[in-house]
């Protein structure tokens, strides 16, 4: 599902920039459930946004869903990119749209038809708790609700690639236990989901196998 | 389900305001469209002094009444062959009272009315061609001593300077183009940074740049349309007083020239106004909706080429 061979990332570019990833190699199957772990700067965003084609990796090869990445054109990126699905740290809403539109862009991006979106967002939203809220701004939710609307957001387009960066922070223990069982789901019908968090407690709770990072370096890759 | 207006959350509204960009191309709408009038305005005068004044040549056949070298009279011989000469449109000879009316200052002042005066013939020649100094030996050989006098130093003059408005006022407009260029680089620049966290989501959600940069062009154009039709409405008065005031100029006679104008017909407008005007007056706008276009596709997708 997606492969990296000695891959490296610099902040600020390769030269003069300061060295985020260092020799990353991996390899993951389609409809595997994986734990990103490690401390905070270990480099678990970086590889977050190398995933999730947010940045180009500085060296090494990156191929995901089939797609090598540093060779594909623009227009292959852009397709690719409809099918990963990503849970920002910061959950990235749009402030200036409604709860609605911001759970229905991918699919309006997809050229949905909006009868079909609106069935979809209703379903969505009404499974993450927040139907009630469609007309409301993301600035009048709370921390925990703006991440169920940006979870609803990622995985409204059933993305083969599902790329999560501490997806339960904000959330209390029962919506962070739904979460989770709704990932073990995806998993179970075919998607790839990635899960970084240095929350040892939810990964007691819910066992998998793990990438664990510190500086910038692999420290473990076990299932 | 109610059914709900659609959002990409790029709110173009927002990033590109609709009071400032019509109103600068408006202005440069307007400018481009005096400068382009200015060049249809000398391209006209330029035609009439080549082909109108300046294309009138005079044949003065000394002894008119006397024997040709072959038959008849001389001033008839030279009459029969500019009749036939390919390239003359007509051959006036000036009557008596004519010539007398023409020469009247001179006459009146030595007081003899009885000069032997050679007989004169206007020839009006076909638009852009000479056929005079062909003609001129056989002239010459039937009626010795004939002139011709095609006097077109003023013409020629006129024609260069005509030559060098109409290049003022085409890098008059190109200059426009250029800042209308700029302008609308520059607003949509801004919109860019306005909307940057919107265009980096939607850029990470799959939105291809075609789409971004389709969406801002589409706005831009619309804005621009709007802002090339109000330049050439607001052009408009002015073009019409100047080619009211123009018209004489340009008249290809005297009565067209000293015509009385009905303000209140259209088609008196539409008559004094040349067509060329009209043209471009209507061809603005789109043209400032392309231009619009255009600019703003290659600046958002030479801005998007940042993300990766």
């Amino acid at each position: 599902m997606f492969r990296l061979h000695d891959v490296s990332y610099a902040h600020g570019g390769n030269r003069a920039g300061v060295a985020a990833l260092s020799h990353i190699s991996l390899d993951v199957a389609q409809g595997e459930f994986r734990w990103l772990l490690g401390p905070s700067g270990a480099g678990k965003s970086s590889l977050l946004s190398i995933l999730s084609l947010e940045v180009q990796a500085s060296a090494g090869m990156v191929e995901i869903l089939g797609v090598p990445v540093m060779q594909a054109r623009r227009s292959s990126l852009a397709r690719l990119r409809r099918r990963i699905g990503t849970v920002w740290q910061d959950f990235r809403l749009l402030p200036d749209l409604s709860v609605f539109d911001n759970v229905a862009l991918p699919l309006r991006l997809q050229h949905r038809a909006e009868d079909e979106i609106a069935h979809e967002v209703h379903a969505i939203m009404k499974w993450v708790g927040l139907e009630s809220r469609l007309d409301a701004r993301p600035l009048q939710l709370s921390g925990g609700e703006q991440q169920r609307v940006a979870i609803a957001r990622a995985v409204i387009y059933r993305p083969a690639l599902l790329l999560a960066d501490e997806p339960t922070n904000a959330l209390d223990e029962r919506q962070a236990g739904r979460l989770m069982a709704m990932f073990h789901r995806l998993a179970e019908l075919g998607t790839t989901i990635v899960v970084a968090t240095h929350n040892d407690a939810i990964v007691e709770k819910y066992p998998a196998p793990a990438i664990e990072l510190a500086h910038g370096h692999m420290v473990r890759d076990y299932r | 389900m109610a059914r709900r207006r659609y959002h990409d959350g790029l709110a173009l509204h927002q990033a590109l305001p609709g009071q400032f960009l019509p109103f600068l191309v408006a202005a440069m709408s307007f400018l481009a469209a005096l400068a382009l009038a200015g060049g249809i305005a000398a391209h006209g005068l330029s035609q009439r002094w080549t082909h109108g004044a300046g294309a009138v040549t005079t044949v003065q056949v000394p002894g008119p009444d006397d024997p040709a070298a072959g038959s008849g009279t001389r001033v008839a011989a030279v009459q029969d062959i500019l009749a036939h000469a390919p390239g003359i449109v007509a051959a006036h000879r000036l009557s008596d009272a004519e010539l007398r009316g023409l020469l009247a200052p001179w006459i009146e002042q030595t007081g003899d009315a009885s000069l032997p005066l050679p007989a004169v013939i206007e020839v009006h020649t076909a638009a852009g061609q000479d056929p005079m100094p062909p003609l001129l030996p056989r002239l010459e050989a039937i009626a010795p001593g004939v002139l011709v006098e095609h006097d077109s130093v003023w013409s020629d003059r006129l024609a260069a300077l005509a030559a060098s408005l109409q290049a003022c006022a085409l890098l008059a407009v190109l200059i426009v183009m250029t800042v209308a260029v700029c302008v609308v680089m520059a607003a949509t620049r801004a919109g860019l940074q306005t909307r940057r966290q919107a265009i980096a989501l939607i850029h990470s959600l799959g939105a291809m740049d075609s789409y971004i940069s389709g969406r801002f062009a589409s706005r831009v154009g619309l804005l621009a349309l709007v802002g090339g039709l109000g330049g050439s409405l607001a052009a408009l008065p002015m073009l019409l007083a100047m080619s009211h005031l123009a018209a004489p100029f340009s008249a290809m006679t005297d009565a067209q020239a000293t015509a009385p104008m009905d303000w209140r017909d259209p088609r008196a407008w539409a008559d004094i106004v040349p067509h060329a005007l009209l043209w471009m007056l209507l061809a603005l706008p789109p043209a400032a909706g392309i231009t619009g276009w255009v600019t703003t596709q290659l600046t958002v997708r030479a801005w998007l080429r940042r993300l990766p």
